[in-house]
């Protein structure tokens, strides 16, 4: 780590400025929402910006409001304020747990769940939640504004799908509603996760049978990624969904890259879903999980 | 002797005395502190393991603005630029080749930081690219070339600490003896047989090196650091400047956290040749990454037996150890010969062979690490003693028990006699962690030991000055590096000077105001400078007892010491009333002193065993392989402790140290590579993993050479950590681990290859 190189850092008042900002200065200009993330590449280097944006000067940005069945989270909210907003806490109990487990205070206090889900770290838990959960961000542009799906946001490792000029500003979550469970675990050694998975279920008759699922894995792959072909093996009763989760755990191992590295060997990492999926199914059913 | 009851400072947990200033920030370390008139430097550092330094181009860098100097192997003619108190193989930076990723090759000195960094990108190095010798195996094979193609000249304690020296890529052989292993073996009823491996470690200190050298126009060098060993990097200073000791001052402010990665030279000769080169004072201070590329602990690989006989005796031992010592001796030939006596462990073992070496290979210079190699002998060794407990059909403890040495009793022929209760603490440690409770499933427990040869070499000096005011200054010349000693010294000082602890302060240490102190490491300090300090003290009071007899007109025979003073029928005197009236004069102060040498009762080695005796529960997610602490138990027999909070604060962070390695410690390479050298990267143990129980224990028999009996703690505990924790997780599953850290996929893959054995 070195200290870090010159950088001007710009203070915009609008997300339009911000916007006009980025077209400025285009691959010479980033984004800082709190910088836990950014601020480390920038001293290894592997980032060289000129110029940081400022979004978290941007007044209203960090609001969390219900809407229209949905929760809709400013993108410069800290991960703490999620975590503790009871707004969140009742609408969407799983992304406020989830949140509460995101590193550490120090991390959780400054660093943004919008600042989270553009950098696209390979290890990024919010982002393997909202996966199964629905969630969609809103890009706001010069030129104009569009929803995009969390999936369709996630372009690669530390890529995302932004067309330049865009700004991240709300991620939009479904509340959950009584028919409803969902869960997130992670399985950690290091800094960051090895593991993360999260499940989303739906149940008419309080978790006596499954119409439908999502599930999705992060950490153990370049990015989260959702485990369609799994998903469809998780309906039925719930004698049949337990006794398929083996088998869905190896549909979700197959459909993500599951990656050697030194967080554990793709042998381990599929063990670790297998485990984990049986682990989140109780979970998510508010029950003992082991 | 005084009781225990009657001590007024010592043995009890005063608050430290940098407590708050620490907490506050307010307390100035290294990394704090500009000088007038300073630059800065920045490092460019190889990115080969071995290769021939071609040229050097500075062309480019030299027109940055702000730029002041630029520093090169090429620099340094008049000066002896090889250092090393071992061996002196390591220049102060590259001279015409590298041996390792990560070794300076030039040095930036500019204005700022910043500026200095930018320079560094400029600056073009050509290379050719050299085998890189990155193993152990490699380095001993014929025909590998030699990593130091030239034999060194020695430092100052090769030969002064027996060191044999070695040859080709071996830096140092060991070798220990007693007995007859091979006719032992012979007729063993049982021998446990294996080879183990201890991961390279970064010892993680939260401030990484810093140094600020000032080498002004008079020649006089002074220089700043984080340095645990302030003497023998004045040693060196003085070596490679050709200066005389008085022209080289090293201060060190407080230092955050060393655990053997700060012992002896470090930066300090490459700071200073930087502020010689361009007359300037100079500041360097590096990142944590580039502290990951300083200096690293010796990992070991040891092949080792030991036998004992049908009753259960231990019979014979015998080891061979390779320990990885990177690309420069560092202090890695005092750790092969603490390993070569630390594998013994606490046992009577009448068949003895050890052969020990430290090997150079092209990865980062291995050095001293908590424990000096007593972390990397005692896993094989305590788990050996667990496997030949269980073919003797004996419970561990028992086993342990039955064969550890009894105190007075001598192990290693012509060291010093066990001055430690090792039956008594086994036996606590195992009642604390109450091992006839029956074991829920996937839980282990298991009690460990060891004995460290520990003070290294006993010189110790020490001054104390005493005002007519009625304060106290202790002049010292150990290291503050967090461990407390400031504290320590300082109850010592007012428990003999009879004044409140406020009024003693410590000045050091400084090496043109201390006295030596040959280092602060091997955990002597309160052994040596708290007996220098008690011996300055009472020194200091046989000169107010003679001035006391003067003014008072009285024999001294004939005076009474009281704590604080003297008395003489009716009249009492303090000893500041004293000096006032014997030099009629305010303000004024005498000197007590006291040396420490090899002599008397510090003749034998070592100067105190250290010992180390913990016991873990264990817990074991066995779908995972994740172990966790259900309870930790430590017995920190230290003679006396003069502060126990603090001391037993040593015992928990030692053990606590040693569950790195234990669990998740690693330093690991791809090819010349280190790859994990960052702190996201790097695990370290953190409070969410101490045990869900912790009881710690203090025995104070007064059995050491120390003040008031005491002897040194703060390393025990790290040594017997993971193999406690290998020998608990093979009794929760009957899986016996050899090769550390033991991480969930370590551990999970072992459980399945014991399943998989199982069913066929």
């Amino acid at each position: 780590m070195t200290t870090l190189s010159r950088f001007e850092i710009h203070q915009p008042a609008s997300v339009l400025e911000a916007s006009q900002m980025l077209a400025q200065y285009g691959d010479d200009a980033g984004i800082y929402a709190g910088g836990t993330e950014l601020l480390l590449a920038m001293k290894h280097a592997a980032l060289n910006y000129r110029h940081l944006i400022d979004l978290k000067v941007i007044l209203g940005l960090n609001s969390i409001n219900v809407r229209n069945g949905s929760l809709e989270i400013g993108a410069t909210s800290a991960h703490r304020s999620i975590e503790r907003s009871a707004i969140v806490r009742q609408n969407q109990p799983a992304l406020a747990e989830m949140e509460s487990q995101v590193a550490n205070v120090r991390v959780r206090v400054t660093g943004t769940l919008g600042g989270n889900l553009c950098f696209a770290e390979p290890h990024s838990d919010p982002a393997t939640l909202l996966l199964v959960l629905g969630g969609t961000v809103r890009a706001e542009s010069a030129t104009g504004a569009r929803e995009i799906p969390v999936a369709e946001l996630i372009a690669g490792a530390y890529a995302n799908n932004f067309l330049p000029g865009e700004v991240l500003t709300k991620i939009t979550v479904p509340c959950a509603k009584p028919s409803h469970r969902a869960g997130y675990m992670k399985f950690q050694v290091h800094e960051r996760p090895t593991l993360g998975l999260g499940l989303w279920m739906e149940t008419p008759d309080d978790g006596r049978t499954f119409t439908s699922a999502r599930v999705a894995v992060g950490c153990v792959c370049p990015f989260p990624t959702r485990g369609v072909e799994a998903e469809k093996v998780l309906t039925g009763s719930r004698g049949e969904v337990e006794k398929r989760l083996p088998e869905a755990a190896d549909l979700i191992a197959d459909a993500a890259d599951l990656v050697d590295d030194h967080e554990g060997s793709v042998e381990y990492k599929r063990h670790l879903i297998h485990i984990f999926l049986r682990r989140v199914f109780r979970k998510a059913l508010r029950e003992p999980v082991s | 002797m005084k009781e225990r009851s009657e001590f007024a400072v010592v043995n009890h947990s005063v608050p430290r005395g940098d407590g708050i200033a620490k907490v506050t920030g307010s307390a100035v370390y290294t990394s704090d502190m500009a000088v007038e008139h300073m630059a800065w430097a920045k490092v460019l550092r190889s990115p080969f393991a071995r290769a021939r330094i071609l040229s050097i181009d500075i062309s480019q860098a030299k027109s940055q603005p702000g730029l002041i100097d630029v520093l090169t192997g090429g620099d340094l003619k008049g000066l002896s630029p090889y250092y090393g108190h071992g061996v002196r193989d390591h220049p102060l930076i590259a001279i015409g080749q590298v041996r390792f990723v990560g070794e300076p090759v030039a040095a930036v000195i500019a204005e700022d930081e910043l500026t200095a960094q930018e320079a560094l990108g400029k600056i073009v190095v050509e290379y050719e690219e050299l085998d890189a010798i990155l193993d152990v195996d490699t380095a001993l094979a014929q025909g590998t070339p030699r990593i130091h193609e030239t034999d060194f000249a020695d430092g100052a304690f090769r030969g002064f600490d027996d060191f044999p020296g070695a040859a080709g890529n071996i830096c140092q052989a060991v070798h220990v003896a007693w007995g007859d292993v091979d006719a032992a073996f012979a007729v063993a009823a049982h021998i446990a047989e294996g080879e183990f491996y201890f991961p390279m470690v970064y010892a993680y200190a939260m401030e990484p090196y810093v140094a600020i050298a000032d080498y002004d126009a008079k020649g006089q060098l002074t220089v700043y650091s984080s340095a645990q060993h302030p003497f023998m990097v004045r040693h060196d200073l003085a070596q490679v400047f050709g200066l005389p000791l008085n022209s080289v001052r090293v201060i060190v402010p407080y230092v955050g956290g060393g655990y053997g990665s700060k012992s002896y030279t470090k930066i300090e000769p490459l700071v200073a040749a930087c502020s010689w080169k361009a007359g300037r004072p100079v500041k360097l201070q590096l990142s944590v990454e580039e502290a990951f590329l300083t200096t690293r602990g010796d990992d070991a690989r040891v092949r080792i037996r030991t036998a004992a006989d049908a009753k259960g005796q231990l019979v014979a031992r015998q080891a061979t150890i390779h320990l990885n010592t990177g690309a420069y001796a560092e202090n890695s030939p005092m750790v092969c010969r603490k390993a070569a006596n630390r594998i013994v462990g606490p046992y009577r073992i009448p068949n003895v062979k050890i052969d020990c070496f430290a090997v150079y290979t092209n990865t980062v210079p291995a050095s001293s690490y908590r424990g000096l190699g007593g972390a990397q002998v005692t896993f094989p060794g305590e788990s050996q003693i667990d496997e030949l407990a269980e073919k003797s059909g004996c419970d561990s403890v028992e086993f342990r028990l039955k064969n550890l040495a009894q105190s007075r009793e001598s192990i290693h022929p012509g060291m010093r006699p066990i001055d430690a209760d090792l039956p008594g603490d086994v036996r606590e440690a195992a009642r604390m962690l109450r091992m006839d409770r029956p074991l829920a499933p996937g839980r282990g427990r298991a009690v460990c030991c060891s004995a460290s040869d520990a003070g290294a070499h006993p010189v110790t000096l020490a001054m104390v000055q005493i005002y007519a005011d009625g304060s106290v200054s202790v002049l010292s010349g150990s290291t503050e590096i967090g461990q407390g000693s400031h504290t320590v010294l300082a109850q010592i000082a007012a428990e003999e000077m009879g004044v409140p602890l406020e009024k003693v302060r410590l000045v050091g240490s400084d090496t043109a105001v201390t006295l030596f102190e040959r280092s602060t490491g091997a955990s002597r300090t309160t052994t040596l400078m708290g007996r220098a300090v008690l011996e300055a003290c009472r020194e200091a009071i046989a000169q107010c007892k003679v001035m006391a007899a003067e003014v008072l007109g009285v024999p001294a025979e004939a005076l009474v010491e009281e704590r604080g003073g003297i008395r003489s029928g009716e009249t009492r005197l303090t000893w500041s009333e004293i000096l006032e009236k014997y030099f009629q004069m305010e303000g004024c102060s005498i000197i007590g002193r006291a040396y420490l040498r090899k002599a008397g009762d510090l003749k034998l080695v070592p100067v105190f065993w250290e010992i180390g005796v913990v016991g873990v529960e264990i817990a074991l997610d066995e779908e995972t392989g994740r172990i966790t602490l259900e309870s930790l138990v430590t017995i920190g027999d230290v003679g006396l402790a003069i502060n126990p909070a603090m001391t037993e604060g040593q015992d928990l962070g030692a053990a606590t140290m040693g569950l790195g390695a234990g669990l998740f410690e690693e330093l690991i390479y791809d090819g010349q590579q280190l790859m994990n050298g960052t702190m996201l990267e790097y695990r370290v143990p953190r409070f969410s993993d101490l045990a869900n129980n912790v009881e710690m224990k203090l025995v104070q028999n007064r059995d050491g050479v120390g003040p008031y009996g005491a002897k040194g703690g703060g390393e025990g505990a790290v040594n017997p950590i993971s193999p406690c924790i290998a020998n608990a997780l093979h009794q929760a599953t009957g899986v016996r681990m050899r090769t550390l850290p033991l991480t969930p996929e370590r551990v999970w893959k072992a459980l399945q290859e014991k399943k998989a054995r199982a069913s066929t």
